[in-house]
């Protein structure tokens, strides 16, 4: 990476006077390249995201929020009313 | 002592790719801040190669058969040219140029294409396939950028000649990347002495270079080669993880601009899942597409604390995703115009604008959830209410699109809406035109996959 690091600040401080315009915009949504080859199953995400190795966390479960349950019930009450109300 | 050719030396003693991989890289490193000047200085234009020719018969006593000798000499004679060509960034001169360190490169390239299909490389030196590669694809935007840059700075700018071989240097680095693609792909060698191990690294390149130069398209002809050539591949899992990865981050995002989330999906999910747990960015563009693509696929937000492990896709996803959990309309409507020109930029709008009816589908069921139960029979477990009054989801829609109490909201439309819902399987039910009201589905199916 150091390797990298270095090139990339030569080739900067050479462009510099002649270059303002930056490129950077792809290059900051580039795929990086990864420091090493391979790895070992252990240092997947897939293993340190959970025991089972499923990705349980990765979404929502569940749709329900039983406090906003209320507030909205409550609200759709009011509404309701208004409605019957301005007829 | 010169790093350079001890690493040169050293890989050929011991066969060993990533050493004379690491030779080959172009760059000064922190141990030796002097690496490329002092391999420079170690010879000159009229008499590297027989400085080279020297060092390992001579110095080294390396026994290396004639032909591939001459072709290593070539290759790091090349490599001493473009060497030259760097130095001249910190001589603070005028002449340093990067099309011309793209032009030498790329010679060097060629030698090297040369040593595999006339001179004998064997396959234990593919990474250098791999440095020589990567930094061709390196130098060419460098390249690029220094030509642009000159050419604005020119007293013409009209469009049409801005835009004009803006990627010569890109393309022409894509062209040999292919040769180099094909040189790993077509190698007749059994597989354990082959370079096919090489074609996913290739190919990566490849995707990014065209990516890049928005030739996305061009990507299907490399999967379509690779397809016909599955059978004599090995199997992609024996394949070292950075090249799986990559190689599947880039299918699903090809299919995802395809719109075929269903796929896309997959790709990228394995892509996840065999990532890295340390490379951040990384995991984050994967992310940047799985998450639409389940929207889509599964109607299914990421969790809270997915998007909170990240204040880049906190940002991206946030909001939208808040405003589509509450049924949240007009906040949804605010979110989409907000981070438009983001969405646009990563290509990622036209998946979330289905998150729309993700949002609505759950106001909807909120007005069912709302609408509570119904008197239960002698003991029977309790039964929501099934049948209610279209007015209701009117109201639902007044609050949410923050309609005041004057705008009328046509009914025709709320049935209109509903309808869709039903129709796209979010909803399941029927509307009573006659009696104002929607029948819906009992037992847990109203809305599918919601648990109500």
């Amino acid at each position: 990476m150091s390797n990298t690091q270095s090139e990339d600040k030569k080739a900067e401080a050479s462009q510099q006077p002649q270059q303002q315009k930056p490129t950077v915009l792809e290059e900051d949504d580039e795929f990086e390249d990864f420091p090493v080859d391979d790895w070992p199953e252990n240092e997947t995400e897939q293993a340190s995201g959970s025991t089972n190795g499923n990705n349980v966390h990765l979404w929502e479960e569940s749709w329900d929020d039983d406090d906003a349950a209320e507030d909205f019930s409550k609200q759709l009450k009011e509404e309701l009313k208004k409605v019957e109300a301005s007829h | 002592m010169i790093s350079i050719l001890e690493e040169l030396a050293e890989g050929q003693r011991q066969l060993s790719g990533p050493l004379v991989a690491a030779a080959l890289t172009p760059v000064d490193t922190s141990e030796d801040p002097n690496r490329l000047q002092s391999f420079y200085n170690f010879s000159n234009a009229a008499q590297i190669s027989t400085s080279l020719r020297h060092y390992l018969t001579q110095t080294c006593r390396l026994k290396i058969p004639k032909q591939e000798l001459n072709a290593w000499i070539d290759l790091f004679s090349a490599y001493w040219k473009v060497v030259g060509e760097l130095l001249k960034f910190g001589e603070s001169s005028t002449r340093a140029s990067w099309v011309q360190v793209f032009d030498n490169w790329r010679d060097l390239a060629n030698v090297l294409i040369r040593a595999y299909t006339n001179f004998g490389f064997e396959n234990w030196t593919i990474s250098c396939l791999y440095v020589v590669g990567k930094y061709l694809r390196l130098f060419a935007s460098k390249a690029d950028a220094e030509t642009s840059a000159q050419s604005s700075d020119a007293f013409y700018q009209e469009d049409a000649t801005t835009d004009f071989g803006k990627n010569a240097k890109t393309e022409e680095a894509a062209r040999v990347l292919n040769r180099m693609f094909t040189l790993c792909l077509n190698d007749r060698a059994p597989l354990e002495a082959s370079r096919k191990w090489g074609v996913y690294y290739m190919t990566n390149l490849l995707f990014k270079t065209y990516f890049q130069i928005n030739a996305v398209g061009l990507s299907k002809n490399l999967l379509r080669a690779l397809s016909a050539q599955a059978k004599e591949l090995p199997d992609l899992e024996d394949f070292p993880k950075s090249h799986i990865v990559t190689f599947k981050y880039f299918v699903g995002v090809i299919y995802f601009l395809d719109e075929n989330y269903g796929e896309a999906e997959e790709h990228l999910a394995y892509a996840w899942k065999l990532c890295h747990r340390n490379a951040t960015k990384n995991k984050e563009l994967i992310l940047t597409y799985l998450v639409p693509c389940h929207l889509v696929n599964t109607h299914t937000l990421p969790s809270k604390k997915l998007l909170s492990h990240s204040p880049r896709l906190e940002t991206l996803f946030r909001s939208l995703c808040d405003c589509i959990r509450k049924g949240d309309l007009h906040g949804f409507d605010t979110a989409m115009t907000a981070g438009e020109e983001e969405f646009v930029r990563r290509r990622i709008y036209l998946p979330l604008e289905r998150g729309r009816d993700i949002a609505l589908r759950n106001l909807f069921r909120k007005v069912f959830i709302a609408g509570g139960f119904e008197e239960s029979k002698d003991g029977q477990p309790p039964i929501r209410r099934t049948r209610i009054p279209v007015a209701e989801f009117a109201a639902a829609l007044r609050i949410r699109t923050h309609a005041d109490s004057r705008t009328r909201i046509d009914i025709d439309e709320v049935e209109c809406l509903l309808s869709n819902l039903i129709y796209k399987g979010l909803m399941k039910g029927y509307i009573a035109r006659e009696r104002g009201m929607i029948v819906l589905s009992k037992g847990g199916t109203a809305f599918p996959g919601t648990g109500v």
